[in-house]
């Protein structure tokens, strides 16, 4: 049941205007916070006024502007785009506590703030879209808004990495345009609301390119091996942005692209049929392991969580691969998921980095002395990705590993329980230092005044964000939680036919 | 109301041609009294255009005949849909004339404003004269009007290496001009006509023909010269980096384009008649625009000189333009002749906020203006949505069009044009990200440039109201289509391909 | 087949499984006297271990108390569910995991890492016995997987680089471990959906058997693991010298233990008897289990140091239980599960004895034990009658379990399997004798033994030098007494095995669930 309702375009126009006042009036600090919280606030209000609906059933639709019949800008508020933009807009509350603590006294906090509430504009915008075109239209937005957040250090180092994010990036962008065109030109409509739009009459060639510009396009962001090499890079940005951006926000659009070239635009019947989404499949397993393994070797911590990324993301893409039910209801819970616990581990990491100046993971010997509520959780983080049960990540993993069964593909079982121990394999090693290696050297102690092992604004989006990932493992089925929007997002999928469960 | 506003149809052209002649008498006693009488003149220039739009909107296409001569003996001034051009074009020049006050401070002597200003009048009265005319004698009449006055205005602002481009760019106009004289003269002996409804009517008994096709292709040939496409883009680069900023604008982003809409007004003719088969032509055509679109991004690339980088990205520009043109197909054409304005608007965006910097710091290459965005943080803004939006990147004016012309590559199964057009325009960021990198994220290296200020409200605010433009325009980018795609519609079916 | 029958809605096993848990916070409490927290601690394991001695009453009544824990998803949830089998090795984890308790606070140093062995005790507590109640496979995993993880920490408590090394490896073979028994889980859902246990299985007859093989072999490595078959024993006998003494008790005793328990729910629970039988993987389930026994007990010898030698006489004792299982008989499998519980108390005397030693003298290796008979007489006592006791000799409790596993094994015939049950008694003897005639006979070398104890003391321990060259001195009361509570239920459960609500009757009860009348 569509609702014609404004909702969907406030929701990124919010953080649009908040970007916009930052640039404006930014120079003053109060006003900079309050205008920025003012518009997290907002925006997660609406996002949320919008939930009731969206489990009963009703999509917010709002036509914007039509270029020509067909072609024109257009907000869908269907239930996995209120999925995503309620994790983001929620992450961005958090990540917008935990900057305006991290960013204290840094340079340039302006543009920062403004960047990063156009980033999220953006991502909402993304998840709104109601076609390829509006799609695509936030998409390289946001590729262009990252740009200064990355090189924000203005350092040789930041500005090589950012060249190589943006190289990446639009060509990816590039492709996904190419593919976008394309899909318009031979389907004549653009849509995202129906569960597939190409016929299968157009023949494999063309059917072939399209799938393969959107997915190159799409995957860039994804980190879909080959496509992954700026993200580890990028991770010269301040750690807010890593955070927000580089575990959640950029990554996870690509993703999110994917998955709605999977379901949306091609639809699980006409895949089911083509067999394109095999090879991707395998290549979504390949990230998995390949970038687990070379995380093992990383020493730098963002780094480490960098890789760790690029194969969690992998997750979602081989979820929706696989083109079962369960499979995409692990691929969709999992941008959740991994959302909150990725962003636990950027928060701790980046708090420790700003207590202690420490950076890398030899380097923390002992740290849990020093920031007991932070390492615990990271710990709480690392088990999610591990999958150990009663965490966010255990979810994930056995409805992907159930998708994988139902497929008739039980390798990719195999996949996931190498996945899992390599994660453990690289994320133990960094709880194990923490706690149980003595410190090379005393931690310096608290400041005086201090009653936390660090900032407040650190510390309480570290803690919610941990306490969220526990709560994403043992309430999924509370109507309102993310399981909750994932299957009636799942649902609408495969109300064309497919395979049904 | 009805035809009401026809009437003003010759006066839009008048009024800036008088007013050009007037300039210097108005500004006998005070020179600097003539940007602003310019601008008054267009300013009301521009209201009688938007009458014009307003009654092109209401009743459609609608003619005028001047001195009430009846045709085909009389002058036709006929206002269609591509004719609704004059409108952002006045618009355009309304908003540049104000950025001009303040440039020319240091560019020229105050005593030669008046020549400036009324060079700019005729140069707009001209291109107002070539959108609207209804004859092909006007047409190289208008032509010749704006071709002179533009290599006058090179001249006019420059010094030393100005004459040099500005007679580069007489020599090859001049060659253009020729053809175009030739061409016209061969219709004529072809159908004894120089009324462009006639002559269609006409040569559709003469058929088709080695001799319509020569003068078709003389015309073709004429008009990508003025167009600067990739082969006999030469004049350009020079002409437009050395010319005074404002003029740089007008340059490129409007004059250019004459080219382009008078390959549109011989479309309509020729095709009105369907006597000509053109496939291998407008093969050609789209090999060109590809070709024009990387190397124009190719050239950019070594330039140190940001004004040198904007010309060359010109060429990239027509290209795509010239590719839409030749791909055929509903989409690619409306994407293209869309862009004739999108790119006007964002070209004169990324001129005015170089030439503000140019005027504030008095350096104008990259390497030179590191951390400029530090000291002018919304002239830099205004380049970066420039940058963006010549790339083509969403959320943007160029974006729009960019993806017509591509849906249109793709829609007439020329898949890997849409490719080279995707992929060249990112070629073209490089260059761009390396002056963002400079101007945002580099420590400046002059006093000039630590010290520079934001550049003064007169210069500032064109540039504000341009680079917003281009962000409206990208997201409500159906106005502009709303007005091409009948005029499209209506020739496609004799586009061939 | 309903299992059904008798189920009642009751908080009692959620209850015996958060009041542990209540410990933890308890433990990691600041500002409490030390005291004060050993009796809240103590006192909590100690309603634990009630509530458990309850459900066995229950249990015996005919009744199945259930509680649901959680619902994650429509696919997902927790339930706990006392069975016969579960209310026996509940009771063993709690009255086990009470001494070990009582034990440790004597035996931990005081520092900052008292608190964190204590919390995470008490969570292994709470796990273990979340793993006896656990109703379906689900809950089996979490809790399973919880206290593997949770294990580590007490593992590495040392924090010597061996303990770390030690840690290290047993993380890295519980956790591939447990990954298999999640894919069990995944594979079983999938064939069957259905997850709670029921006696007899669940799991479809008509599945594709090579999907079924795959499950079954997934939670056999997997629960194999942690039950120590070879060749998948590689972590016990480092991980247990490295513990200390009173975890490496509950280690050895119940944790070991769940493994095998792990593998008895999923032939009897999951897969059920009639379905093991035909699917042909019994012979080669009795091959890995009496290569386990042999193996273990043949490297046991080997062993210099005396919590090695036990670990490894762990790894022989649990193919037993695994014997029993792929047997399938159920004389036999009520021989296995009360073996379960009587090899519990009895490693769990060993362990503490050992750790005494250690505690009183730094004695960790066979040599330097010699003459420590006469220093501390009650505590070789207890440590004598224990390893009796695994021997088999009568009246002890492992003479009760070796009894009813040969009366088993003979019921179906299976003649190979007795003499792989003989041989193990005969290296238990082999291994665990040379220790008590150390202990008591052996002639002392004062200057070796002084060095050696010295030198290879671990932080805890303080040496009063040599053991024999002093008087009788023997370990405070708090660490004492658990042991020889211990060993006296090694004796009790030999002497007593008929009493109602003594396992073997639990066990019988259970037996009768899997095999219905049989």
């Amino acid at each position: 049941m569509d609702v014609v309702d404004a909702r969907p375009i406030l929701a990124p126009f919010v953080s649009f205007l908040c970007a916009g006042l930052v640039f404006a009036v930014g120079r003053s600090i109060f006003w900079r916070r309050f205008f920025t919280f003012l518009a997290a606030f907002i925006k997660m209000g609406l996002v949320l006024s919008m939930l009731p609906g969206t489990l009963r059933g009703v999509v917010y639709v709002y036509d914007f502007v039509e270029f020509t019949p067909g072609i024109g800008i257009a907000f869908r508020a269907d239930a996995y785009g209120m999925f995503f933009a309620l994790v983001s807009s929620t992450l961005w509350l958090f990540t917008t506590i935990y900057a305006i603590g991290y960013m204290q006294g840094d340079r340039d906090r302006v543009r920062f703030f403004g960047f990063f509430a156009l980033c999220v504009s953006t991502t909402v915008g993304v998840a709104f879209a109601e076609n390829l075109l509006t799609f695509f239209l936030f998409y390289e937005t946001l590729t262009i808004c990252t740009y200064p957040l990355v090189v924000h250090a203005e350092t040789p180092e930041a500005l090589r990495a950012g060249r190589i994010y943006l190289t990446y990036t639009l060509i990816g962008g590039g492709f996904a345009l190419v593919g976008a065109v394309m899909v318009n030109a031979v389907a004549g409509t653009l849509t995202l609301s129906q569960p597939g739009i190409l016929s299968g009459d157009l023949g494999t060639p063309t059917l072939a390119i399209i799938f393969t510009c959107l997915t190159i396009g799409f995957g860039v962001k994804a980190g879909i091996m080959p496509l992954h090499g700026w993200l580890p890079i990028a991770m010269v940005a301040p750690t807010p942005v890593s955070a927000l951006l580089h575990a959640v926000a950029v990554v996870k659009v690509g993703a999110f692209g994917v998955t709605r070239v999977i379901y949306n635009v091609f639809g699980v019947e006409l895949l089911g049929v083509l067999g394109f989404t095999v090879p991707l499949a395998f290549l979504a397993a390949f990230t998995i392991v390949a970038s687990s393994t070379i995380a093992l070797t990383q020493d730098h911590l963002k780094r480490r969580l960098a890789y760790s990324t690029i194969s969690q993301l992998s997750y979602i893409v081989l979820g929706a691969a696989l083109l079962t039910p369960l499979a995409a209801t692990a691929a969709i819970i999992h941008v959740a998921n991994q959302a909150f616990a990725k962003i636990t581990m950027f928060f701790v990491v980046g708090a420790i980095a700003r207590t202690t100046g420490k950076k890398h993971v030899s380097e923390i010997d002992g740290i849990a002395a020093r920031m007991p509520i932070s390492m615990a959780a990271f710990t709480i983080a690392a088990l999610s990705f591990v999958g150990v049960p009663l965490t966010a990540g255990f979810i994930t993993k056995w409805y992907l590993a159930l998708g994988a069964l139902e497929a008739d593909a039980w390798w990719f079982v195999l996949v996931l329980i190498v996945s899992a121990l390599l994660n453990a394999g690289y994320f133990f090693p960094i709880v194990h230092r923490a706690y149980f290696r003595p410190a090379k050297e005393p931690w310096p102690t608290l400041e005086e005044g201090r009653r936390f092992e660090t900032a407040k604004t650190l510390l309480f989006p570290i803690v919610i964000c941990a306490a969220y990932v526990l709560l994403l493992g043992v309430t999924a089925e509370v109507p309102g939680m993310p399981f909750s929007i994932a299957q009636v997002a799942v649902e609408s999928f495969f109300a064309g036919g497919g395979v049904v469960p | 109301m009805n035809a009401g506003w026809a009437e003003a149809l010759p006066w839009t052209i008048v009024l800036p041609m008088v007013g050009a002649v007037l300039t210097p008498a108005v500004a006998a006693r005070r020179p600097r009294l003539a940007g602003t009488w310019a601008w008054g003149v267009l300013l009301v220039a521009s209201a009688l255009a938007s009458g014009l739009v307003y009654q092109l909107a209401t009743t459609g296409p609608f003619s005028y005949d001047v001195g009430g001569w009846a045709q085909p003996y009389g002058i036709e001034l006929r206002f269609d849909h591509f004719s609704a051009w004059v409108l952002p074009l006045l618009l355009l020049f309304v908003v540049i004339v104000p950025f001009s006050w303040r440039y020319l401070d240091h560019v020229m002597p105050d005593e030669r404003r008046p020549a400036f200003y009324a060079l700019l009048l005729l140069n707009a009265g001209g291109m107002i004269g070539f959108c609207v005319t209804g004859d092909f004698f006007n047409l190289f009449v208008f032509t010749e009007v704006v071709s002179l006055s533009s290599y006058a205005l090179v001249a006019v602002g420059g010094r030393g290496l100005a004459a040099f481009a500005a007679l580069k760019y007489l020599f090859i106009g001049a060659v253009s001009s020729l053809l175009m004289l030739f061409a016209t003269a061969q219709l004529f002996a072809l159908t004894g006509s120089l009324n462009m409804a006639d002559v269609a009517g006409r040569l559709a008994d003469v058929g088709g023909g080695p001799a319509v096709m020569v003068a078709f292709a003389a015309y073709a040939v004429s008009f990508m010269v003025k167009t600067a496409m990739f082969p006999v883009h030469v004049w350009l680069p020079d002409a437009h980096a050395i010319a005074p900023s404002p003029v740089s604008a007008v340059l490129s982003g409007m004059v250019v384009k004459i080219g382009i809409i008078g390959m549109l007004r011989v479309y309509q003719v020729f095709f009105a008649a369907d006597v000509l088969e053109l496939g291998a032509f407008n093969q050609t055509l789209v090999w060109f625009g590809a070709i024009s679109i990387v190397m124009g991004a190719f050239f950019a690339i070594f330039q140190d000189d940001i004004k040198l980088m904007l010309a060359y990205s010109t060429i990239s520009n027509i290209g795509y333009i010239v590719l839409g043109l030749g791909l055929a197909s509903p989409y690619a054409v409306i994407g293209a002749s869309v862009h004739v304005f999108n790119h006007a608007l964002i070209k004169a965006t990324l001129f005015l906020a170089a030439g503000a910097i140019i005027h504030q710091t008095g350096l104008r290459t990259l390497s030179d203006l590191r951390g400029i965005a530090r000291r002018m943080p919304q002239t830099s803004a205004a380049m970066a949505v420039g940058a963006v939006s010549i790339v083509g990147l969403p959320p943007t004016a160029g974006f729009v069009c960019k993806w017509y012309i591509a849906l249109g590559a793709f829609e007439s199964g020329q898949a890997p044009f849409g490719f080279a057009l995707v992929f060249g325009a990112l070629f073209i960021f490089i260059y761009y990200v390396r002056m963002l990198n400079a101007f945002y994220f580099q420590e400046p290296v002059h006093d000039v440039v630590i010290e520079a200020n934001e550049a003064p409200w007169s210069m500032r605010a064109p540039v504000i109201v341009l680079a917003t433009l281009c962000l409206v325009l990208g997201v409500l980018g159906g106005i502009p289509l709303s007005f091409v795609e009948p005029a499209v519609l209506e020739l496609l079916p004799f586009w061939g391909n | 087949m309903s299992p059904s029958v008798g189920v009642v809605v009751s908080w009692w096993p959620g209850i015996a499984v958060a009041l542990p848990l209540v410990g933890v916070a308890v433990s990691a409490a600041t500002g409490w006297s030390e005291r004060r927290r050993a009796s809240v601690l103590a006192g909590l394991t100690f309603g634990s271990l009630l509530v458990a001695l309850g459900l066995i009453r229950e249990v015996l009544a005919g009744r199945m108390p259930e509680v649901h824990l959680l619902h994650m998803t429509a696919q997902l949830w927790m339930v706990l569910r006392v069975d016969a089998a579960g209310a026996l090795y509940g009771a063993t984890v709690a009255a086990l995991g009470l001494l070990a308790l009582t034990y440790a606070f004597g035996y931990v140093q005081p520092g900052p890492r008292r608190a964190r062995f204590f919390a995470f005790f008490m969570a292994c507590l709470a796990c273990t016995l979340g793993v006896a109640y656990a109703g379906n496979l689900l809950t089996f995993l979490v809790f399973y997987e919880a206290f593997s993880v949770l294990t580590y920490a007490l593992v590495v408590h040392e924090q010597t680089p061996a303990a770390i090394a030690a840690g290290t490896k047993y993380i890295a073979y519980i956790l591939v471990g447990g990954s298999l028994v999640l894919a069990g889980v995944l594979l079983t859902f999938f064939l069957a959906g259905d997850l709670a246990f029921v006696g007899g299985g669940f799991l479809p007859v008509d599945a594709p058997r090579g999907q079924l093989l795959t499950a079954f072999w997934c939670f056999v490595v997997g629960f194999g693991v942690k039950a120590a078959l070879v060749p998948l024993h590689g972590w016990v006998p480092d991980a247990h010298p490295a513990a200390p003494a009173p975890f490496s008790a509950v280690l050895s005793g119940v944790m070991v233990a769940a493994g095998a328990f792990g593998i008895m729910r999923v032939v009897f629970d999951v897969v059920g008897v009639g379905l093991f039988t035909s699917l042909g993987v019994a012979p080669w389930l009795t091959a890995i289990a009496a290569v386990t026994i042999l193996v273990g007990a043949l490297l046991a010898l080997g062993q210099e140091d005396l919590k090695r030698r036990l670990a490894y006489s762990t790894i022989s004792q649990m193919g037993y239980l695994t014997l029993a299982v792929s047997l399938a008989g159920s004389g036999v499998m009520a021989g296995g599960l009360v073996h379960l519980v009587h090899h519990a108390f009895m490693k769990g005397t060993l362990f503490f004895c050992a750790g005494l030693w250690i505690h009183v003298t730094g004695a960790r290796r066979l040599g330097e034990l010699r003459g420590v008979g006469a220093r501390m007489p009650l505590t070789t006592a207890a440590f004598t009658l224990a390893a009796l006791g695994m021997i088999g000799v009568p009246p002890l409790s492992g003479f009760v379990s070796k009894w009813w596993l040969g009366v088993g094994m003979l019921e179906i015939g299976a003649g190979a399997a007795l003499a792989v049950l003989l041989a193990g008694a005969l290296l238990a003897a082999a291994y665990l004798l040379p220790v008590v005639y150390a202990a008591y006979f052996a002639p002392t070398r004062p200057g070796a033994a002084t060095g050696a104890g010295a030198a290879s003391r671990a932080g805890g321990a303080t040496p009063t030098g040599d053991p024999a060259s002093r008087g009788a001195r023997e370990a405070p009361w708090t660490m004492l007494g658990p042991t020889l509570a211990a060993a006296a239920l090694t004796l009790a459960f030999g002497l007593g095995s008929h009493l109602r609500g003594f396992p073997l009757q639990l066990a019988e009860r259970a037996v009768l669930a899997w095999f219905g009348g049989g």
